[in-house]
């Protein structure tokens, strides 16, 4: 994914040895290339698939071969999704359930980047804290929820709690890994450079760690999100998505429960999607291939 | 490389903070020194414990909240002197080793499939990678509609878990032979097949193991998801038996259980993984 | 752009450095070095692979401070880093995050200039090693030849006294080498500060440096002081050049124990046997070591 950066003229050979290793760069812009029309840019084979599989499925649910109340259309899925969305029902289940990830997201997030840094600043504590740690990290998360029930109940809060865990999780380690790996050639010519401490952190540490930092932090939205679903099927109080989907199951509405799986998909999609278009907003410039 | 291939990989970075080995001096004599960093790590651990035992004998914690660590052993050893604690257990470890083991066969069939073939990729990866968004505890409510609480719920799940990270890695570890390479073998005439075997699938040995690993990392989460969510029998259920009696050295017990198991399993793979990337850094390990 | 007439004389005196080894005698890395540089002068110092001439260099420069001895900068005893010595490794260190500019403008963080002054002193050194136009790229997309060009004229930017180069020109191919080599002598005449180079490249040592000190390696020792009495610029195909060339080099092929045997002592003429083991001239591969 490199972008095109000089464009390289000839040059007289008397200036190129005089000045630099290439012709003079007459700028550092995108390069613009024609785009070409949609039908042929992208590639509709991927499509087939989907395609079939809808048309077969129609296909067998107008013909009522199988008898099974399980087996809706998707005309009928189709009409579930649209009164759930004009009730507000889906705003509302899904609205509860993002705020949660996002509490448990920021707070898991806010306390992971200092637990942390804490541990990537001194080794001594990455040593004392560390393997506990891992072993903490290994134990499955879910495992927690039973426990987590009893001491935070079953609403809101003990969700909460369980996102800002499932979150805090990667934040730490990638944070404490990212400022390990920093480079000593780096440090030391910060010390060349007589940088103080604090410099030091600001101007080298940080740059250096920010793309592991990011990977935790970028983990840490896909965890909470699963933990979110997670939480809502085990502390079943309250709404959210989860909540939806799992009385759909009980209630033995299939159609209701495929638009929730479908809006469940959606929604991971759309925040990887958010999180690789702020990864590319930060480092697309600076590190070439650094995030793929 | 597709979103979800990027996130399989990430994931993968969720695994050992490894401690680096230069220390803070504490003391000055180097045995001293050297003891002090061995024991470092089990400070902690002592710590908390310590705090648990009193906690519980001085009355500062009730035994509704948390109970103290005598019980819970006392739970365990009841647990494995009943037999209980063995029933469930293999019935997890079956649940999970097969799963597991199906999701991965199938995985690497659809993943080599997919990597051979460059028409097969166009066609079925998009909807492959759409339907992955969908986590696993997404299809929970679906398959429990459709195959209802038994035994292929559980399998169904597990596999579904491992084969993701499988098919992608596979995929991307046939991708990922070097064009170096790929010369190198033009030059020497290789037969297509000959290629495949002598270059792709060497050369693609370590992202597999990575995927492997990774995957029943998933497995074993999507075991204990399902199995606290949907069972009668296993380590989850008991858990959750033991919340529903606020029998809470019951959960601990098993919650103890679960993380040795599942500590052990990992460290193993992480054994086997190294051996298999024969010392190639992974990328995503210090 | 206003020359730097300030530098300042660099004394090694008896330095040496071990460390300490695992279930054994400690490793001599630098044993008893003593080097008097001048004011103003380019030193080069010569050695293969092992020889300490990297160690040395960084307890110039103050990265390290554990070893025996002392190195006086300037009549001060040299303690840390400082401004006043400026250094350019080999890898060129420059951060990734940070454009061209930027990278220089991180030399100055600590430097007593105004922020105009700072851009000023930036724009002038990046014209100074050639590269303007370039002042907005990232390291990634400069040659190694250009990213080594930035990492010295961040060297060069604090107006350092002394400026400490460790092997700069080692990880670019030889045509960029010679070009860089130029560059550097350059503005070597230009800003006369003294300039001590660490290199394993003979050529480059000689036709860089007013004195060549040649290292040899465990322990790291001098072996000897070269004059390099020559006019700049040198040519490389001068018949005093390649003389020292030769001369220099065979310093390093006699450290290898394969020193040539005068005609008469060959055994062939004594054949009840000799103490003296028969060598034959060292084959070119052997020359090769040297550097």
């Amino acid at each position: 994914m490199s972008l095109a950066l000089f464009k390289r003229s000839s040059q007289s050979q008397q200036s190129a040895d005089a000045s630099c290793d290439c012709g003079a760069p007459a700028s550092f812009r995108r390069a613009a290339q024609p785009r070409r029309p949609l039908l042929t840019r992208v590639d509709w084979r991927g499509a087939v698939l989907p395609v079939i599989a809808i048309v077969i499925w129609w296909a067998v649910s107008e013909a009522h071969v199988v008898k099974s109340g399980l087996l809706v259309s998707p005309a009928q899925v189709l009409a579930t999704a649209w009164q759930q969305i004009e009730s507000g029902a889906l705003l509302k289940a899904l609205s509860a359930s993002l705020a949660r990830e996002a509490s448990g997201f920021v707070i898991g997030t806010l306390g992971g980047l200092l637990l942390g840094s804490a541990l990537g600043f001194s080794r001594l504590a990455t040593r004392m804290v560390g393997p506990s740690f891992d072993t903490f990290k290994q134990i499955s998360l879910f495992a927690w929820i039973p426990l987590i029930s009893v001491w935070f109940g079953l609403g809101d809060a003990a969700k909460v709690v369980f996102l800002s865990l499932a979150a805090l999780l990667p934040v730490t380690a990638h944070t404490c890994d990212g400022i390990h790996a920093v480079p000593r050639a780096y440090i030391e010519v910060a010390r060349a450079f007589r940088y103080s401490r604090w410099q030091l952190i600001r101007a080298v540490i940080l740059p250096a760690a920010l793309p592991s930092i990011f990977t935790g932090i970028y983990l840490a939205l896909i965890y909470s999100w699963l933990a979110t679903l997670g939480a809502e099927y085990l502390l079943v109080a309250g709404s959210g998505i989860g909540n939806t989907l799992i009385d759909g199951s009980e209630q033995f509405r299939m159609d209701l429960v495929l638009f929730g799986v479908i809006v469940v998909g959606v929604t991971g999609w759309a925040l990887n999607a958010l999180a690789r278009a702020v990864e590319r907003a930060i480092f697309a410039r600076r590190f070439q291939s650094a995030t793929r | 490389m597709s979103d979800t291939a990027i996130q399989v990989e990430r994931e993968r970075l969720a695994s050992s903070t490894t401690p680096h080995a230069p220390h803070v001096p504490l003391f000055r004599e180097p045995r001293l020194r050297a003891l002090a960093w061995r024991l470092a790590p089990w400070v902690l651990p002592a710590l908390l414990f310590a705090l648990w035992a009193v906690g519980c004998e001085r009355g500062w914690i009730a035994p509704q909240i948390l109970p103290p660590p005598e019980r819970v052993f006392e739970t365990l050893l009841e647990l494995a002197k009943s037999g209980d604690l063995a029933r469930n257990t293999l019935v997890s470890l079956q649940r999970v080793l097969l799963g597991f083991g199906a999701g991965t066969l199938l995985g690497f069939a659809l993943g080599a499939a997919l990597g051979l073939s460059r028409t097969l990729e166009a066609y079925v990866l998009p909807s492959f990678n759409a339907l992955v968004q969908i986590p696993v505890l997404g299809w929970l409510p679906f398959l429990l509609l459709l195959v209802g609480v038994g035994e292929p719920l559980k399998y169904i799940l597990i596999a579904h878990a491992a084969l993701v990270p499988v098919t992608l890695s596979t995929l991307q570890g046939f991708r990922q032979t070097p064009a170096a390479l790929d010369e190198v073998a033009r030059v020497f005439e290789y037969s297509g097949w000959q290629r495949i075997v002598y270059l792709v699938l060497p050369a693609a040995v370590p992202t597999l193991a990575t995927g492997v690993r990774l995957a029943f990392t998933k497995a074993w989460l999507a075991l204990v998801v399902v199995e606290l969510v949907a069972s009668s029998e296993g380590l989850g259920y008991l858990i959750v038996y033991g919340r529903q009696l606020f029998q809470l050295d019951l959960v601990m017990a098993s919650v103890v259980v679960v993380g040795a198991i599942g500590y052990a399993v990992n460290r193993a793979l992480d054994a086997l993984e190294a051996r298999l990337r024969r010392g190639q850094p992974s990328a995503f390990r210090e | 752009m206003t020359a730097s007439t300030l530098s300042d004389s660099i004394d090694i005196l008896h330095v040496s450095k071990r460390y300490a080894q695992q279930g054994g005698a400690p490793l001599a890395v630098l044993d008893d070095i003593s080097l008097r540089v001048r004011a103003g002068e380019f030193v080069s110092v010569l050695g293969s692979s092992g020889c300490g001439k990297s160690t040395l260099l960084r307890l110039i420069a103050g990265l390290d401070t554990d070893y025996s001895g002392d190195i006086v900068v300037a009549g001060d005893k040299v303690r840390d880093t400082s401004l006043e010595r400026g250094i350019v490794f080999q890898d060129h260190r420059l951060f990734p995050w940070l454009t061209a500019s930027q990278n220089i403008l991180a030399a100055l963080r600590n430097a007593p200039l105004s922020a105009r002054e700072k851009r000023e002193a930036v724009a002038e050194h990046i014209a100074l090693v050639g590269l303007k136009g370039f002042e907005n790229a990232y390291p990634h997309q400069l040659s190694g030849g250009m990213a080594q060009r930035v990492a010295i004229a961040r060297g060069l930017v604090n107006r350092p006294r002394v400026l400490l180069l460790d092997e700069p020109f080692g990880a670019l191919d030889a045509l960029t080498r010679g070009r860089l080599q130029n560059e550097l002598q350059r503005i070597w005449e230009h800003e006369r500060i003294t300039m001590i180079l660490v290199t394993h490249d003979v050529d480059e040592a000689l036709y860089l440096g007013e004195r060549v000190v040649t290292m040899a390696p465990r322990p790291g020792r001098i072996k000897r002081i070269v004059d390099v009495a020559l006019p700049r610029p040198r040519e490389r195909n001068d018949p005093r050049f390649i003389r020292l060339r030769d001369e220099v080099l065979a310093d390093f092929a006699e450290q290898d124990g394969t020193r040539r045997e005068p005609q008469e002592d060959r055994d062939d003429d004594r054949p009840n046997g000799g103490t003296r083991v028969p060598v034959a001239s060292p084959p070119i591969t052997e020359w090769r070591l040297a550097w």
